[in-house]
């Protein structure tokens, strides 16, 4: 029942807030308790009951969720970060707070249900009604160009995501499974035969790939957060909203796994060319949310290197990732809107030297950047290193051209604090508020937690990670099997 | 096979039809003497209510006759179903009628009993087990349309609806009979089962295959499919918006009602030929649906053609009539009956009062205006797009499942992917509500009675969507009627 919770919260502390708009105080004390609320159910996720329900039972689908493996994880630390991300909505936002704080309890409600889905109509539900709330918020709260970023971003996903409901629709009517609750499909359709699991992971794959977001499909990252709203909190609900990577984990990759033996090397090449090419365009950005952007860009391409590679430290490794990253993009996306606030100006050229006036600011910036450029005993390095160690399990030579992106990520990230906070000093500058110092202490909390102790959630994303290598094994065994009937047919040797 | 004599009436099974035809004399009579239409809307829709129950007294406790007179007409789950779908119209049609007609001066006493005789038609047509049922519906249902398009005398844009849809109207109607005489000279009868049986002992002749042609094309007419869809988008935007409101909604289900029994009767019998033909049909409705939505700045053409589209998505679930198709487009059909008139009901209170004035850029700035009002709109947009959760996805999901199921998946391909281009539309009216600043005073109109039918199809399309499966379960049971009967 906790996984109903964590999904009906957001959704109630939602209609709560758009009741009371009306009080400033209310709202900021609702998105306070919104936030902790969740997190409190999250601490309390792993291993609690499934829930099932029947949903749309002529067809087969359940709205079926369960706590299992990597699932808990994601939301823990997904609830960890929107705590102090609505503290920012509702305290920054100047005009119409309430309805900032509304949709990114939504959005949360989403995330949960695309993290606890069992059954993938009702993940496919959450993953498209997730987003209309980023759409909402990019339009309603963005910048001058928001209309021409949103308009991409709604292309691209609904592209995406509607040809990912076609593979899941015919997943099914395909495979005859008995309904869409994952352990049904995954009896089933690693029976299909290999060219029709390779077009439905092709459709499942291009959906995904938007989100995750791969090279060339990611334009649409970079319009979005820099268009956002310059509180930030916009662009760590979308460093949030990354869940590419966890669909092929959760779905793609267990369901389809002839398929995936097929696509993965071309998406692993993809990945590659993601992360280093989002490192190297970071170096070149002037604009920090773009500079951020790429930034993530290239962990995404990590993560996607680790999950293609089909090596079950790689895939444990990707996800890993994928949650530590919310933590530091999401603090860094925060730090930039504290620096928007003092300064109105997201251009690098406009800073210099804001750690004379600002030490504090600039003391919890350079450990975020540490944590984002996967310095070791942080957040991101564990998965970082795990993706890629089990990248080079399978494929040395994409794995080493993505470890570019990691060597690149240091010069990016060292190039980043000095345009900030070094040389010449341009305008003296406020230190950290208060309020600030309590939205950057979670980050701060998760950041070392992740990274100095990873091995309780590495074990639980294992456990999900097992369920791929289980069927890629499966699938290795059944082609033996058949080289050795085809042995024993006289004449048959080939 | 012998048939039960012609005169065995099941009563119950004609009761809703009976209520909406007495309700609708009895209207035309209280309207002569009541000045303001208010009442006899007020009476109209007790006697929609009146037929409701009589509809469902009879869901609830279904007797052994399916039929009434030997199989013409169907009182079962898909009738049934289908009845409350045109009911659910026409109610919200009145009550988005009831505040516009007089401000829009359109006040006659005959308005509300033409509607409920069209709808009386539409249920006729929903509920034909014969050919010249279905004839007798769809005439009682299109003739008051046709007036109440024209309703706005005139006015030259009303008067040239109402003309060019009762001519092309009539050119369907006369495809259609023309068809139903060929298919009795292929069969001999007009009751589907019969025909069906005779069609499968004898013969496929040219004669029946042309005849069944001549009937999709019929059907398709009024059901607005490509390439007869032009009337749609002219009319939709000449007739007034309550009147809209009303066929956007009674006739497509009506028609498509029609088009699921025929289909799931007498085509099997005519070959691959007449599927393929209704299957290019429906492709070429999805792609000109969309693409032509996409071409407009009107919402009230946006909306006209994105009905088209939603032809083509309800055609889909044609092409599956064994597997869950009834269900599923019964179950389309009420999602769709609740957005559309919703996002209709929502339109009828953003115009002039002349109907003019439904460009894009009047919506700028609604958000702030009017919160309520263009938070309303936005659900029936997005469920129209599909978004999900609500009804217009489970609706989606329902049609693709049962097309591809049925092994069209280049259809469902092809649905899904002009879906991409619907959403593109529809938000870009949501995008003008939210993400622009006003250049326009939005008119003040206030309505008590479009606000509670606002309501209504507000509550139903997110509950639809948020359980589906509690009527979605009612109509899997229409399933087997239809087809194995």
């Amino acid at each position: 029942m906790i996984s109903l919770f964590v999904i009906l919260l957001p959704v109630v502390v939602a209609l709560l807030v758009s009741l009371g708009r009306g009080s400033s105080q209310f709202v900021r004390g609702m998105a306070f308790l919104g936030g902790v609320g969740t997190f409190a159910f999250a601490l309390f996720l792993s291993g609690s009951e499934p829930f099932n329900a029947a949903w749309l039972p002529g067809i087969g689908v359940s709205f079926a969720l369960d706590a299992t493996g990597a699932g808990p994880v994601l939301v823990l630390v997904a609830a960890l970060v929107m705590i102090p991300t609505l503290l920012v909505a509702a305290t920054r936002v100047e005009q119409n707070a309430a309805s900032f704080v509304v949709l990114l309890l939504l959005a949360q409600a989403g995330l949960n249900g695309i993290f606890l889905a069992k059954d993938l109509i009702v993940f496919y539900i959450f993953w498209e009604a997730t987003l209309i709330p980023g759409l909402l918020l990019l339009g309603l709260f963005g910048g001058d160009k928001r209309r021409e970023a949103a308009t991409k971003y709604l292309v691209y996903a609904v592209a995406g995501s509607f040809l990912m409901l076609i593979s899941i629709l015919s997943l099914k009517a395909l495979s005859g499974a008995a309904s869409f609750h994952i352990t049904d499909l995954m009896i089933a359709t690693p029976a299909l035969s290999a060219s029709v699991q390779t077009w439905l992971f092709v459709g499942m794959a291009i959906g995904m790939a938007v989100k995750l977001p791969l090279w060339p499909l990611h334009s649409w990252l970079i319009d979005l957060n820099e268009q956002n709203h310059h509180s930030g909190a916009a662009d760590v609900l979308g460093s949030l909203y990354k869940v590419g990577a966890f669909g092929f984990f959760a779905w793609a990759l267990p369901l389809l796994p002839a398929g995936a033996e097929r696509v993965a090397p071309i998406l692993l090449i993809l990945s590659a060319v993601t992360a280093v090419y989002g490192a190297l365009a970071a170096i070149g950005q002037q604009h920090l949310k773009r500079f951020l952007a790429y930034g993530s860009l290239s962990h995404m391409g990590i993560i996607g290197v680790g999950l293609f590679g089909l090596h079950i430290a790689g895939l444990s490794g990707a996800i890993y990732f994928l949650a530590a990253q919310m933590v530091s993009t999401g603090a860094l996306f925060l730090v930039a809107g504290m620096l928007y606030h003092r300064r109105r100006s997201f251009m690098l050229r406009d800073y210099g030297g804001l750690a004379k006036s600002a030490p504090a600011l600039a003391a919890v910036s350079l450990f975020m950047i540490f944590a984002y450029i996967g310095v070791p005993g942080l957040s991101n390095f564990p998965g970082e290193f795990m993706a890629l160690l089990g990248a080079f399990q399978t494929s040395a030579w994409a794995a080493g051209f993505a470890t570019l992106a990691v060597i690149a990520a240091g010069v990016y990230g060292v190039n980043l604090f000095q345009k900030l906070f070094q040389g010449p000093t341009t305008v003296p500058t406020r230190d950290l508020s208060a309020l600030e110092l309590y939205v950057l202490v979670p980050f701060v909390a998760g950041v070392l937690w992740l990274g100095i102790a990873p091995a309780p959630q590495l074990r639980q994303i294992e456990q999900q990670a097992s369920l791929v290598t289980l069927q890629m094994d499966r699938l290795a065994q059944a082609a033996t099997a058949d080289t050795q009937m085809l042995a024993a047919v006289p004449g048959g040797e080939r | 096979m012998t048939f039960p004599p012609v005169l065995d009436i099941d009563w119950s099974t004609l009761a809703p039809a009976l209520t909406l035809l007495i309700t609708a004399v009895a209207a035309l009579f209280f309207g002569l003497f009541h000045k303001d239409s208010r009442h006899v809307a007020i009476a109209s829709l007790i006697g929609v209510g009146t037929a409701f129950l009589f509809a469902l007294s009879r869901f609830l406790q279904p007797s052994d006759s399916v039929a009434s007179f030997g199989l013409r007409y169907y009182g079962d789950t898909a009738a049934l179903g289908f009845t409350f779908i045109i009911l659910l119209g026409t109610a919200l049609a009145i009550l988005v009628s009831f505040d516009q007609l007089r401000r829009q001066d359109l006040e006659r006493p005959e308005y509300y009993p033409l509607m409920l005789l069209s709808a009386l038609g539409a249920i006729v047509m929903a509920s034909a087990g014969d050919l010249i049922t279905l004839v007798l519906g769809l005439e009682i249902m299109s003739l008051p349309v046709y007036a109440l398009s024209a309703w706005r005398t005139g006015d030259r844009q009303s008067e040239e609806a109402g003309m060019k849809y009762f001519l092309l109207g009539a050119f369907g109607s006369a495809m259609l009979i023309y068809g139903i005489a060929l298919l009795y000279g292929a069969g001999g009868t007009f009751v589907y089962e019969g025909l069906s049986q005779a069609l499968a002992a004898g013969q496929l002749t040219l004669l029946a295959t042309l005849g069944g042609g001549l009937v999709l094309v019929g059907l398709g007419f009024k059901a607005a499919m490509a390439p007869f869809h032009q009337w749609a988008p002219d009319v939709y935007t000449g007739a007034p918006t309550p009147v809209v409101t009303f066929m956007s909604v009674v006739i497509k289900v009506a028609a498509f009602a029609a088009l699921l029994r025929v289909i799931g009767t007498v085509f099997p019998q005519l070959g691959a030929w007449v599927l393929l033909a209704l299957a290019i049909m429906v492709a070429a409705t999805l792609i000109i649906g969309n693409f032509s939505a996409l071409m407009q700045r009107g919402v009230k053409r946006i909306l006209a053609y994105s009905a088209v589209a939603h032809a083509g998505y309800l055609g889909l679930a044609l092409l599956a009539p064994d597997n869950g198709g009834t269900a599923a487009a019964a179950f389309y059909l009420t999602a769709y009956a609740l957005m559309n008139a919703g996002a209709f009901a929502v339109l009828s209170l953003m115009t002039d009062a002349n109907d003019r004035g439904d460009d894009l850029e009047r919506f700028a700035g609604l958000g702030r205006k009017r919160p309520w009002l263009a938070a309303a709109l936005t659900f029936f947009l997005l469920s129209l797009g599909g978004i999900p959760p609500l009804a217009g996805f489970a609706g989606k999901v329902l049609v693709f499942q049962a097309v591809i199921e049925a092994g069209w998946i280049w259809l469902g391909v092809l649905g899904i992917l002009t879906s991409v281009v619907a959403l593109v539309y529809y938000f870009r009216i949501i995008g003008y509500m939210y993400f622009r600043e006003s250049e326009y005073e939005p008119p003040r109109l206030r309505s008590t009675a479009t606000n509670v039918a606002i309501g209504f199809a507000l509550v139903g399309t997110v509950l639809f969507g948020l359980f589906p499966g509690l009527w979605h379960d009612l109509l899997r049971v229409s399933q087997t009627l239809v087809a194995g009967l």
